[in-house]
């Protein structure tokens, strides 16, 4: 991988990002020749793909089945009045291109079953769980576990939102920290600004993992509960017996 | 001894019924803190989802309905986490 791989227009573009604290010059061709899954395109997912495609990713899959409707407009970031009631995928992928010339979007417009997830998570470098349901959480979980491929889980309710980054066979997946799949309500109340921040926080976790910057949050918890003012850190246990990932060899 | 209690996610109607801080014998465990906690939310006619993830002081021990042993000390923090979807 050689540094000869970003082309003047694309160091000229990225020339904020490349430097002590951010990323090195290599990391950044790394991030150009890395691809991300983001599922879905939903309040988190959106500003995730957003910042994965500013930052630079080579190539972004953006899956969601679905129209962009009214009540989705107060967390969209990727969304606008004129794209009301039109395939939300196809739109924020527009608009993504429209950002960044350089990134290749490849839009899904479905969600993907147990063994799309599987084939999608094997034909990329990370894969960034945003999904409403647990059972999509799961799912996607056990794809990245199978595939070996770290996940980043991102999730909201009301102000708080959590981020659960998981290095497979390494660190606790989703699988452990839910043996029992936990209910979920459909209509469940969410502020954007949460959102955001928690998409945010859950690309820049992908951008490190991928460009080889920092310090990936592995094995850990964020809690942002913004509601109550309180930030937090757990440290996640891994269940040995796991089913999903107990038998699962750390990543080399 | 004396612990923090924290209730987040989902349910915020809860949170208020949860005691911000709980007395406990010296020698108390993550179950008895556990047991004195449902029982005086159980008197509220407040029941905590099983699936709530149990954490003291930063470390993870499971979900209510199944999680580690473990010693408390004066001064921990027991954070319950009723799970987040939502995308
Ligand atoms: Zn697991």
């Amino acid at each position: 991988m050689l540094l000869s791989d970003l082309s003047g227009d694309e160091l000229a573009r990225y020339a904020r990002q490349i430097g002590p604290g951010a990323l090195s010059a290599q990391g950044q061709t790394r991030l150009k020749h890395a691809a991300a899954l983001v599922s879905r395109a939903g309040g988190m997912g959106g500003p995730a793909a957003l910042a994965l495609v500013m930052a630079g990713i080579g190539r972004l899959v953006f899956a969601h089945g679905g129209n962009l409707d009214s009540p989705d407009l107060n967390r969209q970031v990727l969304g606008s009045e004129e794209g009301l009631g039109k395939p939300r995928v196809v739109c924020f992928s527009e608009t993504l291109r429209a950002m960044n010339r350089f990134v290749e979007i490849e839009a899904i417009d479905h969600e993907p079953d147990d063994d799309e997830a599987l084939a999608l998570a094997r034909r990329v470098q990370v894969v960034l769980s945003c999904a409403p349901t647990f059972a999509e959480r799961l799912r996607l979980n056990r794809a990245a576990v199978e595939a070996g491929v770290p996940l980043i889980d991102a999730a909201q309710w009301g102000m708080t939102g959590t981020l659960i980054v998981v290095d497979p066979g390494r660190t606790a997946c989703l699988q452990c920290l839910y043996p029992v799949v936990p209910e979920f309500e459909e209509m469940f109340p969410v502020v954007g600004a949460i959102s955001m921040a928690v998409g945010s926080l859950a690309a820049l976790e992908a951008i490190k993992i991928l460009a080889g910057s920092g310090t990936p949050n592995f094995g850990r918890l964020l809690l942002i509960d913004g509601f109550q003012g309180r930030w937090s850190q757990i440290e996640l246990r891994r269940d040995p017996d796991c089913r999903c990932c107990g038998a699962r060899k750390p990543r080399q | 001894m004396h612990i923090r209690v924290v209730f987040a996610g989902r349910n915020y109607d809860r949170t208020q019924a949860v005691p911000a801080r709980l007395e406990l014998p010296d020698e108390a465990t993550l179950e008895d803190a556990l047991e004195d906690l449902q029982t005086l939310l159980a008197g509220k006619g407040i029941e905590l989802p099983q699936s709530c993830l149990v954490a003291v002081s930063g470390v993870h021990l499971g979900t209510l309905r199944a999680h580690q042993a473990h010693p408390l000390c004066d001064g921990d923090e027991l954070l319950l986490l009723a799970p987040v979807a939502g995308g």
